[in-house]
């Protein structure tokens, strides 16, 4: 997948809508994708106005395979915002996938409704929430790898 | 290659070196009766006398934000300090710094800069908070917008608690360290804020028991490891060291400092175990020619116990993944070889928002100044290394602190 933003007006992201709206549009999708430098090729999360190692503005995206590695996790039990619209218990993580980038992101519970099987630094792969979840809140999905 | 710069450090005791003169504080906690401007009146009139100026000797006034509500803000914004010191007309401006947590330290190396430049004489700082009194809700809600990335973590429902409970389960991945050892971290603050009549829970017991058998708020952390939001206030001045000279024995000087953003995003960082203490450490320690061998204490920003044992490693004050065992051995507790948060810390003075870490700051000043009382004066402190972090723990800021006499 080779998405390039669209720009406008001089050739620059001119705002968040921008910058971020293909990252949603492919999660809705069942797709996880990162932003990719295209003068410099670096992988970039999350996705900047200007490259960060080049400094280019010649910006686009590329699919990554959702494998990875899971940083560190915790299941909030108390105290979720006002604005996030699900009940706690819920468990976040930061996944730092084979290609680089890492990302926090929401991680699924176990057959037996819990997390309590995630560990530091075991593999996770990307497993796409359902298409309302995303549209209501844009996130990454992962769950333990198998085997 | 970069090119190798050595900044143009002031010479102990001219006139561009910068002396802390004067502390004022108010006890932290819920005092719902307190309002926000009296507190920092209050303070600030005890930082003066302490400094022995007169309230009209202030030339400039640094304002370390609240995070309690806007109008306060707006209100430090606008210059109503200088209106309600009586120092309209006579000082020469009234500025606000803000970098969260760290603010404590970015105020000073501003002060200091303004007193080493000649653009001011003496300056007050102060903070005040509302916190205790403000609603928990609401706080929780403040803490999950500001400082997370709307597009990107906002998203997962992240708020401040779950990102202590990253940063602590895998802080404890990598040492090693048992949730005991963790508890232990608290206590210890605890065992210290005992000591201190103007913390939060100068009068309250902890004990690793009591909680690891709290209730889970956000795996690994217990409700007793998260920080209690509270009120307080807390001032000090500083002036040049050939001013503080003119009426002091004794004064504190920064020996030099340290500093390095290491991200924005909790997820954004590299190592959630490491943050940026090491880059920090490394330049504060050249600056000051000295380092954690050479303290007396230290006062290092705690608004989570991994938080602080992370900071201590970075700084290497611990060995690499020992600091929660060194806590679980008495070595930072009263009476232990290194007496660290001596006002028992952000965790158990009373995490005063933006003003926490301006308190455990004040804290090394008043260690240094020999102010702290018979219960918990370090004898003979000459040396305390001050360690600030805020927001997602996106910097983190060092103060080499040292006592001069005359």
């Amino acid at each position: 997948m080779s998405v390039t933003n669209v720009l406008r007006d001089g050739g620059y992201i001119q705002n968040a809508e921008e910058l971020t709206g293909p990252f949603g549009a492919a999660l809705a999708e069942g797709k996880l994708i990162v932003q990719r430098c295209l003068d410099c090729s670096a992988l970039i999360m999350y996705p900047k106005y200007r490259c960060p190692t080049c400094f280019s503005g010649n910006l686009g995206w590329h699919q990554v395979s959702g494998a990875g590695t899971l940083a560190t996790f915790t299941i909030l039990r108390y105290g979720p915002p006002s604005s996030f619209d699900v009940e706690a218990p819920y468990c976040i993580g930061i996944v730092k996938l084979d290609e680089g980038p890492q990302l926090m992101c929401r991680m699924h519970p176990g057959s037996d409704g819990t997390w309590d099987h995630y560990v530091c630094e075991q593999r996770v792969n990307f497993v796409p929430a359902d298409a309302a979840e995303v549209a209501e809140r844009p996130a990454a999905w992962f769950s333990a790898a198998l085997g | 290659m970069t090119d190798v710069w050595t900044p143009p450090y002031p010479e102990p005791g001219s006139a561009n070196d910068a002396a802390f003169i004067g502390i004022g504080e108010i006890p932290s906690g819920v005092y719902r009766e307190r309002g926000f401007m009296a507190q920092i009146v209050e303070a600030s009139a005890r930082a003066i006398q302490d400094a022995r100026l007169a309230h009209t000797d202030i030339d400039q006034i640094v304002l370390i934000p609240c995070l309690h509500g806007i109008p306060d803000q707006a209100d430090l914004i606008f210059s109503r300090v200088a209106e309600e010191l009586g120092l309209h007309g006579r000082v020469k401006s009234s500025v606000m710094v803000h970098s969260g947590g760290s603010t404590s330290d970015n105020a000073t190396r501003m002060a200091a800069g303004l007193i080493a430049s000649g653009q001011a004489r003496n300056v007050l700082v102060v903070y005040s908070e509302r916190w205790g009194s403000a609603d928990l809700q609401a706080m929780i809600d403040m803490l999950s917008v500001n400082g997370i990335p709307k597009e990107w973590e906002a998203p997962t429902g992240l708020q401040f608690n779950a990102i202590g409970g990253l940063i602590t389960q895998r802080y404890m991945h990598r040492s090693g360290s048992s949730a005991a050892e963790m508890a232990a971290i608290c206590v210890a603050l605890r065992d210290w804020a005992n000591l201190n009549p103007n913390a939060m829970y100068y009068e309250k017991k902890l004990t690793v028991e009591k909680i690891v058998n709290s209730k889970m708020i956000s795996d690994p952390i217990h409700a007793f490891e998260c920080p209690f939001l509270a009120d307080g206030a807390g001032a000090f001045v500083m002036t040049s060291a050939t001013e503080a000279a003119r009426k002091h024995d004794a004064w504190v000087r920064i020996g030099g400092s340290g500093g390095c953003v290491s991200h924005y995003s909790a997820g954004q960082d590299a190592d959630l175990g490491v943050l940026g203490w090491v880059k920090a450490a490394e330049e504060a320690y050249q600056a000051a020619s000295w380092g954690p061998e050479d303290a007396d204490l230290g006062e290092v920003y705690d608004s989570y116990a991994a938080v602080l044992a992370i900071a201590l490693e970075g700084l290497a004050i611990s060995p690499e993944g020992e600091a929660a065992r060194e806590f679980h051995k008495g070595r930072f507790s009263p009476g232990g070889q290194f007496p660290l948060n001596t006002n028992g810390g952000l965790l158990s003075a009373g995490h005063t928002g933006v003003g926490g870490g301006t308190a455990l700051l004040i804290e090394g000043v008043r260690q240094l100044l020999h102010r702290a009382g018979p219960d918990r004066q370090v004898p003979n402190a000459q040396r305390c290394i001050v360690g600030g972090t805020g927001g997602s723990y996106m910097d983190a800021q060092i103060m080499m602190l040292e006592r001069v006499t005359r």
